[in-house]
């Protein structure tokens, strides 16, 4: 045919990136809609029984009025929020004591706990609903097996990144599934609580999120989060300026004290988060790469010795890529970097947290009790609008070395910069929000009340948007930081850190499924 | 009746969209972008249009005409923003070629263009059909099905999904047609989609009529199909123009 002989056009790897996070967000979603549908047929309201940290204080039945619902889901909230504050002081606490090694040994558990037991008992439902003939012995081994996997996957080991991506969307998907079980107003409210209480553990200055996050930068360390991280693209095609190639390598953490690393080349500091379990929620960040010119090469060579050096509990690295890119900030590469950054060039992997899928998921979910077209909705805007971020952030990105005042200022210049660009954000935000709200008044196959619609649609709208500033402003939070690291070109490779928001995703799992 | 039938309704109307999907722009991120977005707007431009004929609605009439000219407003309306998919669209094709030069890839070729424009058609065909079909099918998938009484012969579900089926076919060529149409000036071409769009919206009052589907659904395929042939005609026109001028170019190197 024609096409083979043609040059690949532009086209063909254009906005890669984007749609390798769309895919996953999309198989959650769908997992998790499709799973309500199956499991919830019969009883379209609460189950009564079900009790949980977040129902401790009121549970909601269908017989009260609509006021006696509202309070005893702000009750629920507050008790979940304050739950959710104690034991994010109570982590910062621990990283602070850097018990690095019980932290990430408790997220595993934790996420045992997930895969185990909230998927053994949806699997339990399952085989009821479908009435699979299956023993307890064959069941148990099965899951354990399954679950252990996935700890391994996750936390532990390498594995090829197609498992590891499977399970964490698996267990976004029991999370969410679990988040669906509670009652409906309290669902409404938690959600917004949670992002109130992210945006104010993140911005207040006593917040335990932002301590967390500055404790992590000032000691250079990574905090163990659960993260989704997509594979990042290859641009095999593109020709290197000057005459060598600029390279990124993208290597797993190390589980290394830092002080060993001051010897080596900065370079070597460059920590690609796999493993890192996170707190995850509302965290999405790019991975650019670089290297200093000079020694680059060196850098590279330093690494592999590197990395052949330090073994011990990550083998090396199955997912070492090398990435072409130019990097010459002296001689306008403003503009190539604009074109990395327009977030549809080939360059490195974007992540994205798992309490983000959580959260897309069970709004997606929760909309599915109601009515598909309203689903159809909500998938759309909430793809819109994390289509809409990632453009954002990455053509923002283009902005940055063109504030070089603000850059290379003192990094508590990020706050005004990001309130300005807060608002720009947030305009793009609200559409898809409110195309939600909008929706749900309009849908023509609705059957339930009224009432309860105009509250979701409200609540979603509220929602959606803070969610949405906020992602956008720890992107943006974590950007400014290494664009200021690049530019000074003195530890250039010390990439920011993520943001960890909440790690009550991790840890009231425990405390959930213990009370259930 | 039955999940395989509810699967199968399903599969029906959005069948040759999906392997469309499959076959062109699974491989291509940037064409799986446009496609969500279109399916945005096309979405969006619904609920627009709905907001704003809800002062009206429902039409209580016994007469038909009422609805012609909810189905004029309708059709005029999307194709208002079908000119303004255009124009966003030619913003876009600036910014990629600009891309395009700076990392030293070829430009937009023509069929690059094309492509973009059959997954922004795409997207309104699987908006169409999934609203307009999908959203009715819950019930399909339940233990019965449903008759209506003006057009007793097939299922109510079935009728949705090949007029679901029918509408997407146009909805994805007419684009395709449609954006050459601007990019050429060809008058033929730009006036072809809101007429095809308007005459298949006619179409379906027919079915208001008893017995009306028998009717109105070969019609609309013959719509359909004129819509297929003319969009075939005109890509392979462009393609042999565009190959000879190619083969100039490079003689005359």
């Amino acid at each position: 045919m024609d096409e083979n002989s043609k040059p690949k056009s532009v086209l063909d790897s254009l906005g890669e990136e984007i749609v390798r996070i769309i895919t996953p967000v999309s198989i959650c979603m769908l997992l998790v809609v499709i799973l309500v549908t199956v499991l919830n047929n019969d009883t379209d309201s609460s189950n009564p029984s079900f009790t949980s940290i977040a129902t401790v204080a009121y549970n909601e039945s269908s017989s009260d009025s609509n006021w006696d619902k509202l309070k005893g889901a702000l009750l629920n909230a507050l008790v979940f929020v304050v739950v959710v504050t104690v034991v994010t002081f109570l982590l910062v606490l621990l990283f602070y004591f850097r018990c690095t090694e019980f932290l990430k040994y408790y997220m595993g558990f934790s996420s045992f706990l997930v895969l185990g037991f909230t998927g053994g008992e949806i699997a339990i439902f399952l085989i009821g609903k479908f009435r699979v003939p299956i023993d307890c012995v064959s069941f148990g081994l099965i899951l354990f097996n399954f679950t252990v996997v996935g700890v391994l996957a996750v936390f532990m080991s390498k594995m090829a990144i197609v498992v590891t991506q499977g399970y964490l969307v698996v267990i976004a998907v029991l999370v969410a599934y679990w988040f669906t079980m509670l009652p409906e107003w309290t669902t409404w409210v938690l959600l917004v609580a949670m992002a109130l209480h992210d945006l104010a553990a993140v911005l207040l200055p006593g917040g335990p999120l932002r301590l967390l996050v500055e404790l992590a930068m000032s000691r250079d360390e990574d905090i163990p989060a659960l993260v989704y991280e997509a594979r990042p693209v290859i641009d095999r095609e593109s020709v290197p300026r000057g005459g060598f190639v600029q390279r990124r390598v993208w290597r797993e953490r190390r589980e290394n004290e830092f002080g060993s690393d001051e010897n080596l080349d900065s370079s070597s500091n460059l920590n690609s988060n796999v493993n890192s379990i996170s707190e995850s929620r509302s965290v999405l960040e790019r991975r650019p790469l670089y290297g200093s010119d000079e020694n680059e090469r060196n850098a590279v060579d330093m690494e592999d010795g590197q990395v052949s050096r330090e073994d011990s509990e990550l083998a090396a690295p199955l997912i070492q890529h090398r990435i072409n890119v130019r990097m010459n900030l002296q001689e306008g590469s403003n503009d190539d970097f604009a074109l990395e950054g327009i977030g549809l060039g080939s360059s490195g992997a974007i992540k994205l947290g798992l309490g983000d899928f959580i959260f897309y998921s069970v709004l997606v979910a929760r909309a599915a009790m109601y009515d598909f077209m309203t689903v159809y909705a909500c998938y759309l805007a909430i793809i819109a609008g994390l289509g809409i971020t990632l453009m954002l952030l990455a053509f923002y990105q283009k902005a940055l070395p063109a504030l070089p005042v603000s850059v290379l200022l003192d990094h508590w210049l990020r706050d005004p910069i990001t309130q300005r660009l807060r608002g720009f954000v947030s305009v793009t935000e609200i559409l898809p929000a409110v195309l939600v709200l909008v929706l749900s008044d309009v849908s023509p196959c609705r059957q339930k009340s009224q009432d309860l619609h105009s509250s979701k649609g409200l609540t979603l709208k509220t929602t959606d948007t803070i969610t949405r500033v906020k992602t956008w402003n720890d992107f943006y939070l974590n950007d400014e930081a290494f664009m200021r690291q690049m530019l000074s070109d003195s530890h250039g490779l010390n990439f920011c850190h993520e943001k960890s928001i909440n790690n009550e995703k991790g840890v009231n799992q425990n405390d959930l499924t213990g009370q259930n | 009746m039955t999940v395989a039938a509810g699967i199968g309704y399903a599969l029906v109307a959005l069948g040759p969209s999906l392997s469309l999907f499959l076959a062109l722009i699974s491989k291509k991120p940037f064409l799986i972008l446009t496609l969500l977005s279109s399916t945005l707007v096309w979405l969006m431009s619904l609920i627009v249009m709905s907001a704003l004929s809800r002062a009206f609605l429902p039409l209580k009439t016994t007469v038909w005409w009422p609805y012609t000219i909810l189905i004029l407003t309708s059709v005029g309306f999307q194709e208002a923003l079908r000119i303004l998919f255009w124009k966003v669209y030619k913003k876009l094709e600036d910014i990629l070629d600009a891309f395009a030069d700076r990392v030293s890839k070829p430009r937009l070729f023509m069929t690059d263009k094309m492509q973009i424009a059959l997954a922004g058609g795409l997207g309104h065909g699987v908006a169409h059909a999934v609203f307009f079909c999908l959203g009715l099918l819950t019930p399909a998938f339940g233990p019965a099905t449903y008759y209506v009484e003006k057009c007793p012969k097939m299922p109510f579900f079935l009728v949705s999904a090949i007029i679901a089926l029918a509408f997407a076919t146009i909805h994805t060529f007419s684009m395709v047609i449609a954006f050459s149409g601007y990019e050429e000036g060809n008058k033929v071409d730009q006036c072809f989609a809101p007429v095809v769009h308007f005459i298949a919206g006619m179409l379906t009052l027919i079915n208001l009529a008893f017995g009306g589907c028998t009717i109105s659904i070969p019609l609309l395929y013959c719509v359909a199909i004129v819509t297929l042939v003319h969009c075939g005609k005109m890509a392979w026109r462009r393609l042999i123009e565009n190959r000879s001028r190619e083969g100039n170019l490079s003689n005359s190197q």
